[in-house]
């Protein structure tokens, strides 16, 4: 029977560039990359602090898995980083703004700032880690959390989360 | 279609793409955000395939290249190379999204869903496109390969050629001495097409 990898090894030949480019153009048509990506990829990079923590997405819980159509519910976001958990909640408000729950873990006071296109917002933590942000224009938003101070458990670094669409 | 013969090791304009990639990351070290820009644009697509070709959402693939570009930022003193660059940004997004995937609770998307998706079987889509019976046998064919195959032919397929190597060798593919070589993934996949000429 005929090895189905004869060939393997050998050096590439056009042949293989032209799969290849046949295989870019078959998944660049059929899953393309979002066209708004990079753009706000570079919204969020350009707010960058290279003294930050960048935190993780740890876990993301998707209504549109479990919510019935129509009644739009929360979502949770979960971020970790070296030095804080941070939990947030988005749920739609009535006048199209979203409102924006919050949890440090660690708990600890602590100052959060949202940047969006229109502005930034900032709002500090409860003794429980708990903030809020009442109304935040929907779109692309940036949320940090300003140095702390040291001890207590919280870390003196920024922490920085990548952007997201509220 | 017959291309005019090009040598593989040194593909034109490669040491020119090579210079403007190690000029781009020289200044974004340096804190230039136009040069980062520019590199954002031309490799966020290659990390976009890498993360779905793990099987990540689309809202986790767009999570995961964000991550691996902030990643970056402190990671820039190490990379002073074109292939070190795309090499460093697969390899990352590769892991994240693996870690991303193993943390998720919720259900997996469907056995990369991408594969029912033919980019002509949405009837009314202005970029609808209907592919010819050359691309329709390759997109059978990829079907039709193990998974691993299937995700890493399309990593490699988005890795500018001159990288292609670099990254070969960080996907743990056999690289010649010379030269990029043909992975077992790609042969088998000849073998497929060679083999879909003979019905």
């Amino acid at each position: 029977m005929k090895r189905s990898d004869a060939g393997a090894g050998e050096p590439m030949d056009e042949s293989d560039f032209a799969i290849l480019d046949g295989i870019r153009e078959i998944f660049g048509q059929a899953d393309p990359m979002p066209a708004d990506l990079p753009e706000r990829i570079r919204f969020s990079l350009a707010l960058r602090d290279l003294e930050a923590e960048v935190a993780r997405l740890v876990e993301q819980e998707d209504p549109r898995l479990v919510a019935a159509r129509g009644a739009e519910p929360g979502r949770t976001i979960t971020f970790d980083s070296d030095s804080l958990t941070i939990m947030i909640r988005i749920d739609p408000n009535q006048d199209g703004t979203v409102r924006v729950d919050g949890w440090l873990a660690p708990r600890q006071r602590r100052e959060i700032e949202v940047r969006t296109a229109a502005g930034a917002l900032l709002v500090a933590s409860d003794e429980q880690g708990r903030f809020a942000f009442a109304s935040v224009p929907r779109g692309t938003a940036r949320l940090s959390v300003r140095p702390g101070e040291r001890g207590q458990g919280g870390s003196g670094r920024p922490v920085v989360i990548p952007a997201l669409v509220l | 279609m017959v291309d005019e013969p090009r040598s593989v090791t040194a593909p034109a304009g490669r040491p020119d793409r090579n210079a403007r990639i190690a000029g781009m990351v020289d200044e974004a070290r340096q804190g230039s955000m136009d040069a980062l820009g520019q590199l954002v644009t031309e490799l966020s697509p290659l990390l976009w395939h890498t993360a779905r070709a793990a099987g990540l959402s689309s809202d986790d693939a767009q999570d995961v290249v964000q991550t691996v570009w902030m990643r970056l930022l402190s990671h820039l003193d190490g990379i002073r190379t074109s292939a070190a660059l795309t090499g460093w940004l697969v390899v990352t997004t590769r892991r994240e999204a693996w870690r991303v995937r193993a943390a998720g609770r919720r259900q997996l998307p469907a056995d990369h869903e991408w594969f029912s998706v033919l980019p002509d079987a949405r009837p009314g889509s202005d970029e609808q496109v209907i592919l010819d019976d050359q691309r329709r046998e390759l997109w059978v064919a990829i079907g039709q390969l193990p998974q691993r195959c299937q995700e890493l032919l399309r990593i490699v397929a988005f890795v500018p050629r001159p990288d292609y190597q670099a990254v070969a060798a960080e996907l743990g593919m056999a690289v010649g001495s010379i030269g990029p070589t043909r992975g077992r993934c790609l042969a088998k996949l000849r073998a497929l097409l060679a083999g879909g000429s003979q019905r």
